[in-house]
């Protein structure tokens, strides 16, 4: 049966990513909901938790945050998005990845035109997209039950459905830009960092009054609009068929250019947009004498370039420009902290000073980070397991390098590049303070940035160990789903008494507030050490392990 | 002539999936070894063992004296290799994946890297993902021969190129061999086994069921006889030959056709007793040898199990 069409032939290669993220989010939402009757117990729980809510609005509208549905929906605001991974990856590869196989010309040799092939594939992940949809639905309805929550099963299926065709548009974007790409990894990047886009603009409104015109342009502001878990508040079916059409029109375009481009090549871009190539003659190929071709580090260290340097703009730019911002901020928020005590004492907890002072919550907002080079980390460790599987590692191991040295030359290359967004990081923000006129202590900012560095060292170590039995899409979505975790422990935890051991677990805990109280030594060496572990152990694995390939 | 490749009882299992399975045999410097199979033998498997890529469930191979698991960095410094699905950075040249590869080889002649790219007419300008499959086979043929290795270990070398390419391909695996330098090569074009190799193993279903001389297969040989008599063909003089099978007359009754093992002394000797038109004896290619190891209910003959060395 399921070979009997390729719209079931890939449903069939999609039963692990609806099995493993329909469970996994649909777990999630069943933990979170089980959780909650042990938050508001008594009025004073349920105020702080209003409190706090509102303090971290940015996340997701804070409503009925007392309830079970309100409490996930907000809790979970835009972090349940890392389920729009497996979208962005499966419409990035659905027509760029069969192409880069060379499987696509097998496809469409068949007697069915290429839009009919496309749709198939696109209706396939519409159905994987629907049937994670509604495991999450009957987990959420399960776990809504047992705590007797206040929405029913429609209203869990709904919030499936709703988060299903949030995902569905990253999908449909991923697929229109593969049509730009010559390669799924790249348009799977840039969609990757467009969600991350579309996450701020939404956020924006919530954040600046006035704005709510410009977070319109993001499709996760549509997704937002919807609670399907706060019966009060209810479902927006325009903004869903918003989500609908979105999703229809950019597919529609991908499989538009799709029909009337080559196989194999892409839909030409502007010549502004389009980088040169040196006309070569063949005889002067040779020697290449490039400086990236001379060893494994050099060339890992080559291709890890441009995304370093646009991380680099990323969190170097936001550490300078939270410096710029911190005294007008600090103004603005003086206020604030008289009639939200939670939010003064938040910013002093996770800031670690006194809060009339701008060091306070510039550390608060240094905290923001780590989280962001640990993010660059992922995409990194994700591409080495990607390598494996996509056969890359074969010949260089065929060549007479250990496969230590394979190993470390790529986590060296990685390392390089977190070193360098830290000093990157370090010396931007000392000219933005010296710009600025804003006082920081030197010694402090110095240990503020490079202290990230254990921290991304830490979570690519983990990748790299994890891929030596995951394949990419489990690993990837695992560290994204750490990642997740120990934010929310770090920086929710405080408010809501997580105990001590729990604060433990997140790394951000150990980064401390550098920024205020100057170098965690001891607990940057123990995440260190930590790091060193993981990668030793990688490292052994990966020594010993059969090189698989798809 | 000393040994440079020996495998003993090499096995590898995935799970409860076959991979192969006691897979023994040695390579003599200088030889060209064919490794014969269709797709899913376990050809791969077995050249991915020795080329440390995957661990022997069971049993070793040794490449030059030193184990490929365990001393894998030593023994790639005697490989070139070529594996069967080349994957490579798309966004490099021809040229700078050439360079890299010859980097990590620890320098490479540059003068006979030049010639390996003209001899196969290869545009190192391009970026890989530009390249036809014959182009990346190209690529890959040349990185596996341009360091001048002892041992090239090759998957399916020819996949993809085009005639002319893959005598000239010919031709480089007939120098490497007159240099005195050893290459093992897995296919299932069997013309082109049988033109380069001087020995050749049969692998089914992960165990090798023949190794020998390409001369010693078809010594096995079953010459498949035509006779056509002046008068009706005598068939039960023949049925009762040993050696003789599927005797039946074809066209107008006078001809016989026969597959003889063996000699054919007995056969002649049985016809001369007839007036006899014509008599066609046809010897088998090796690879009408090797589709007998495949032929029928797919299980090998009895001798199969019979290793020359």
């Amino acid at each position: 049966m399921w070979f009997t069409s390729i719209y079931l032939n890939t449903v069939r290669d999609f039963r692990s990513a609806i099995l493993g993220w329909g469970v996994g989010i649909g777990l999630l939402m069943y933990s979170v909901l089980a959780a909650v009757s042990t938050l508001d117990q008594t009025p004073a729980a349920r105020a702080t938790l209003k409190s706090l809510a509102a303090s971290f609005a940015w996340i997701a509208e804070p409503v009925r945050v007392d309830t079970a549905g309100g409490y996930a929906t907000w809790k979970y605001g835009f972090t349940i998005l890392v389920m729009a991974l497996w979208p962005i990856l499966a419409g990035s590869r659905m027509l760029r990845g069969e192409e880069e196989r060379g499987s696509m010309d097998a496809l469409l040799s068949l007697p069915r035109g290429r839009a009919r092939v496309a749709l198939e594939k696109l209706a396939a992940m519409w159905t994987a997209l629907l049937g994670m949809a509604l495991l999450i639905g009957l987990l959420a309805a399960a776990s809504g039950s047992r705590v007797g929550a206040d929405f029913g099963l429609s209203g869990a299926l709904l919030f499936g459905l709703n988060l299903a065709l949030i995902c569905g548009v990253f999908g449909s974007i991923a697929l229109l830009v593969s049509q730009f790409t010559q390669e799924r990894r790249i348009a799977s990047g840039i969609t990757g960092g467009l969600l991350a886009l579309f996450v701020v603009v939404d956020m924006l409104h919530r954040v600046i009054p006035n704005t709510e015109n410009i977070s319109r342009l993001s499709p996760i502001y549509y997704y937002n609009l919807s609670k399907p878990l706060i019966p009060s508040y209810g479902t927006d079916p325009v903004a869903m068929l918003v989500m609908v059409g979105l999703s229809a029109l950019l597919s529609g375009a991908a499989i538009w250019l799709f029909t009337v481009r080559d196989v194999g090549a892409t839909v030409p871009l502007p010549r502004w947009l389009t980088v040169p190539e040196r006309a070569l003659r063949p005889e002067r190929a040779l020697p290449v004498n490039d400086w990236s071709l001379r060893s494994l580090y050099t060339r890992n260290l080559a291709k890890i370039v441009t995304p370093t340097f646009w991380w680099t703009v990323v969190i170097a730019g936001f550490a300078a420009w939270m410096v710029f911002i911190v005294e007008q901020t600090e103004r603005q928020l003086r206020s604030l902290y008289e009639s939200s005590p939670f939010l003064a004492s938040l910013i002093s907890k996770v800031g670690g000073g006194d809060i009339t002072t701008n060091a306070s919550l510039l550390s608060f907002m240094y905290t923001f980070l780590p989280v962001l080079l640990m993010a660059f980390a992922v995409t990194q460790a994700s591409h080495w397991a990607a390598d494996e599987e996509d056969g890359l590692q074969e010949l260089v191991l065929a060549t007479p390098q250990p496969r230590l040295v394979v190993l470390l030359a790529r986590f060296g290359a990685l390392a390089t590049a977190t070193v360098f967004i830290a000093v990157m990081t370090l010396a931007l923000t000392a000219l933005a303070s010296k710009i600025s006129g804003l006082a920081l202590d030197g010694g402090n900012l110095t240990a503020a940035s490079l202290s990230i560095i254990p921290l991304g060292l830490l979570i690519a170590a983990l990748g790299y160990l994890l891929s030596g039995w995951l394949r990419t899409a489990i690993d990837t979505g695992l560290l994204s789903f750490l990642l997740v975790i120990w934010f929310f422990i770090t920086f929710v935890g405080p408010e809501l008494k997580f105990p001590s051991a729990v604060m433990h677990l997140s790394p951000f805990y150990y980064y401390g507030t550098p920024l205020v109280k100057g170098l965690p030594l001891g607990d940057m060496l123990l995440v260190l050490a930590v790091a060193v572990v993981a990668l030793v152990l990688a490292t052994l694995r990966f020594m010993r392990k059969d090189i698989a390939r798809q | 002539m000393t040994t440079l490749v020996e495998t003993q009882g090499l096995t590898k299992r995935y799970g409860s999936s076959r991979g192969i399975d006691d897979v023994t045999f040695t390579i003599a410097e200088g030889e060209v070894f064919g490794f014969l199979g269709p797709n899913g033998a376990g050809k791969t498997t077995t050249i991915r063992t020795l080329m440390g890529l995957l661990r022997p469930t069971e049993g070793n191979a040794r490449i030059g004296g030193l184990d490929c698991w365990g001393q894998s960095t030593d023994v790639k410094r005697l490989v070139g290799y070529l594996p069967g699905e080349l994957a490579l950075d798309p966004s490099l040249t021809g040229g700078q994946i050439l360079e890299y590869f010859g980097h990590l080889r620890g320098g490479v002649d540059q003068s006979y890297l030049k010639q390996l790219i003209e001899r196969l007419g290869l545009d190192p300008t391009r970026k890989f993902r530009q390249y036809s499959s014959g182009n990346k086979r190209k690529i890959g043929i040349v990185q596996a021969f341009m360091h001048r290795p002892p041992l090239l270990i090759l998957d399916e070398p020819t996949n993809g190129l085009d005639p002319l390419n893959q005598q000239e391909f010919d031709r480089m695996v007939n120098e490497v061999r007159a240099e005195g330098r050893t290459v093992f090569l897995s296919s299932h074009i069997l013309g082109e086994v049988e033109q380069t190799c001087t020995r050749v193993a049969i692998i089914r279903e992960g165990r090798l069921v023949r190794v020998g001389a390409v001369t010693e297969l078809k010594d096995i040989k079953r010459h498949d006889v035509t006779i056509t008599f002046a008068d009706a063909a005598p068939v039960e003089a023949f049925k009762a030959l040993a050696g003789v099978d599927n005797v039946e007359t074809v066209g107008d009754g006078h001809t016989l056709r026969m597959a003889v093992s063996g000699g054919l002394d007995g056969v002649i000797k049985a016809a001369a007793q007839y007036r006899i038109v014509t008599l066609i004896s046809q010897e088998p290619s090796l690879e009408d040898v090797f589709l007998r190891y495949y032929e029928g209910d797919g299980k090998a003959p009895s001798e199969v199990s019979h290793v020359v060395h």
